[in-house]
């Protein structure tokens, strides 16, 4: 089996016979990572490139390690210090870059389409670690395979997704997949930081109440205030944003069953989602973190040719 | 010089010859005799089957970007495509550097374009460097030659300035040009707000933004009476507040470009910054209305908004992308292409007759006797589209075939023809 595409750009362009492979693939190298000995030869001899045009921790340690496991060579590149920061344009870096022998491209960047702007002027291969408040694919394959592990399987779940989904990539990356894989998807948040057209775009219900949303869902998928992607205010205090939509054990005891808690990362504590919520039992935040590295393994394998 | 036009449909209204199969001899940039199997010897010929001629056609928003960015388009340049598009007379948008703000500004284009074999007629800044801070010198400006004013890609935001702007026009009959954009309305936006904008993740500005600006500009003309014209319209709505504004006796009018009629929204799929222009390109059912309005409807005229851009500011992320298209070679085929039922009538009365009506230009009309200022086209011709004048290649139509074709243009003694002549 392999993928039928050549780059992960988005959720957008896969089938669900993709997802389903990569979620599956990333089965057998979860399993590689409980080993004594993690590493395995698969990418020998292919060097990859760590694009970060945008500031990351997380996601560029997981793909980092990802590739490592995996024994691909690596190099890291973040902006700053950089030529970028001298004004060099994105096609020359990748040009210059990909002049010295490299294979595959892990890209962050901070305007929506950036890598289906590059997948159309370079040969090698790209992942779309985040481009603006477009996709984030890699993020929606982790949560999958974490609600996946959590729950069973995808098809006729309830997730919620909460929060600023206007500048999400999480969100809009999760809502392609939820929906190809035939779960159910309730958008919840503030109305100004809710896009007007969701509801047309995807088959999503939109739902202004936080109780109503966690109530009616199996997953609650709680995002991150984007406060650096906002140039406008879209509500009036981060602590009135708490009280409206924040979570917090109270509430998810007070529900007719558990949910389960889980966030990208970084969390901003006590405004979308409080202390004693993401470290309770509900929560499966850092297993979300420990599968990143397992979907990544399979994404990167995938791309290079691997077949199962 | 003496140039024969031979067995040509003319396409005038203003003349006796509307609607008849002619030949036309010019000479020396003067029409002298209009018959049939006219046998005079002549320097030079136009031939082409098909062939129709009109009044010049008239473009009220190119951008020449001389002086300050000339790397992206001359006067020279501009005009050569402006010839190959059809165009005598083409109005250049004060978005210069510096800008087109003072009388100074305007006499050197007036001066640098005198021997080009187009028209070109300056538009001068609204506001000083486009700031929209205080009101530039337009009084001055318009006895310099400014045929119109505008912000041009930054419309007047302010009401209370643009209502100043506008009374003050009004004392020497002048015209201000908006595109209707307000700006704090989808202030990040770099596409249509809508379903497509929503699933791409590209920020959308909701077409709310220009409607509200239509609304409120059709205010401010009516408070003051003053003339006003709308260009780069694309909301049915807007063109509704625009009927009624006129069916009231308000002096506001409108155009449209071509690429607005043909594009739609989902073309942007594939991230392709040729397709970022400013306004941004609606949804198809959107698209559909305004096809009809060009047709039949409330628009006045068609204007290229021809805005040449240089490879590096189009070959980049879409975000960084400068708006816009070099679209004045084009814009008489997609406009043939977009609108299929479109006669070589409401053609012209889009691309000649309504805008030297707006803006006070000459009507020159195709009679003996008259100035001979024409465009040669064939409504059922094909282009290839090469664009060989402009010094931009920003155009989307790049290598396409479109439908409908300009053969060239007489503008007085300067003769152009896209093809060598036969």
């Amino acid at each position: 089996m392999q993928l039928s595409t050549k780059h992960l750009l988005g959720i957008r362009d896969l089938q669900p016979v993709d997802i389903q492979l990569i979620l599956d693939t990333a089965t057998q190298f979860k399993e590689v990572l409980q080993r004594p000995i993690k590493k395995v030869p698969t990418l020998r001899d292919v060097t990859i490139v760590n694009l970060f045009y945008e500031n990351s921790t997380r996601t560029r340690i997981s793909f980092e390690l990802a590739e490592k496991r995996l024994s691909a060579d690596t190099i890291n590149f973040t902006a700053s210090g950089s030529s970028a920061a001298k004004g060099e344009t994105l096609l020359d870096t990748v040009n210059n870059i990909l002049s010295m022998k490299v294979d595959m491209v892990v890209m962050r960047h901070s305007a929506s389409g950036a890598p289906h702007f590059l997948a159309k002027h370079i040969p090698a291969a790209i992942v779309n670690a985040g481009d603006g408040i477009n996709e984030h694919p890699t993020q929606a394959l982790l949560d999958a395979f974490s609600i996946r592990e959590a729950l069973g399987e995808l098809a006729g779940k309830k997730v919620a997704i909460i929060g600023d989904i206007m500048h999400s990539r999480v969100a809009l990356s999760n809502i392609w997949l939820l929906k190809k894989m035939g779960a159910e998807v309730t958008i919840a948040g503030p109305p100004t930081l809710i896009p007007v057209h969701l509801t047309e775009a995807f088959d999503v219900r939109v739902e202004y109440n936080l109780r109503n949303a966690l109530e009616w869902c199996d997953v609650a998928n709680i995002l991150r205030i984007q406060l650096e992607r906002q140039n406008q205010p879209l509500f009036s205090s981060l602590r009135e944003y708490s009280l409206a939509y924040g979570v917090n054990k109270r509430l998810l005891d007070s529900l007719s069953k558990e949910i389960v808690i889980m966030h990208p990362g970084p969390i901003n504590r006590g405004v979308e989602l409080d202390s004693d919520a993401a470290d309770s039992k509900q929560s499966i935040i850092l297993h979300q973190v420990e599968n990143g590295v397992a979907v990544r393994m399979a994404v990167l394998y995938l791309l290079a040719g691997g077949t199962q | 010089m003496t140039i024969l036009i031979e067995k040509a449909s003319i396409v005038d209204r203003n003349s006796p010859h509307h609607g008849t199969i002619r030949d036309i001899l010019v000479e020396d940039g003067r029409i002298t005799a209009i018959g049939t199997d006219l046998t005079m010897p002549a320097d030079k010929t136009v031939r082409h089957p098909g062939l129709h001629v009109s009044p010049g056609w008239v473009d009220v928003f190119s951008h020449f970007c001389d002086p300050g960015y000339e790397f992206k388009e001359t006067l020279e340049t501009g005009a050569a495509a402006a010839a190959a598009g059809g165009y005598t007379d083409v109005f250049v948008i004060p978005n210069t550097k510096p800008v087109v703000d003072s009388k100074s500004q305007v006499e050197y284009i007036r001066r640098k374009a005198a021997t080009l074999p187009v028209r070109v007629w300056p538009v001068g800044a609204v506001t000083r460097g486009l700031e929209g801070k205080d009101l530039a010198e337009m009084y001055d400006m318009r006895h310099s030659g400014a045929v119109a004013f505008s912000d041009g890609l930054q419309p007047v935001q302010a009401a209370g300035l643009l209502l100043k702007g506008l009374q003050y026009v009004k004392a020497f009959d002048g015209v201000i040009i908006q595109i209707p954009d307000d700006r704090t309305v989808g202030a990040n936006g770099l596409m249509n707000e809508g379903v497509i904008s929503t699933r791409l993740g590209l920020p959308g500005k909701p077409m709310m933004a220009e409607e509200l600006m239509v609304a409120r500009d059709i205010k401010l003309a009516r408070y003051t009476g003053s003339r006003l014209h709308f260009t780069g319209v694309t909301s049915p709505r807007s063109l509704e507040y625009i009927r009624r504004a006129k069916e009231s006796g308000l002096a506001v009018s409108c155009s449209v470009t071509p690429y607005h009629l043909y594009f739609t929204d989902a073309d942007l799929t594939d991230y392709d910054t040729n397709l970022k222009v400013y306004p941004p390109l609606r949804d198809s059912p959107t698209v559909q209305t305004l096809r009809h309005a060009v047709l039949e409807g409330v628009v006045d005229a068609i204007a290229s908004h021809h805005l040449p851009h240089e490879f590096d500011s189009k070959v980049v992320e879409f975000e960084y992308a400068k708006p816009g298209m070099s679209s004045l070679e084009t814009a008489y085929a997609v406009l043939c292409t977009a609108l299929p039922g479109l006669s070589a009538d409401r053609a012209v009365q889009l691309l000649s007759v309504g805008p030297r009506e707006l803006f006070g230009l000459d009507q020159p009309s195709i009679a003996e006797g008259k100035e001979a200022v024409l465009t040669f086209f064939d409504p059922a011709g094909k282009t290839q589209v090469s664009l060989s004048a402009s010094k931009s290649k920003n155009n989307p139509f790049l290598g396409r075939t479109l439908e409908g074709q300009v053969l060239g243009i007489l503008n007085g003694t300067h003769l152009h023809l896209n093809q060598p002549e036969q």
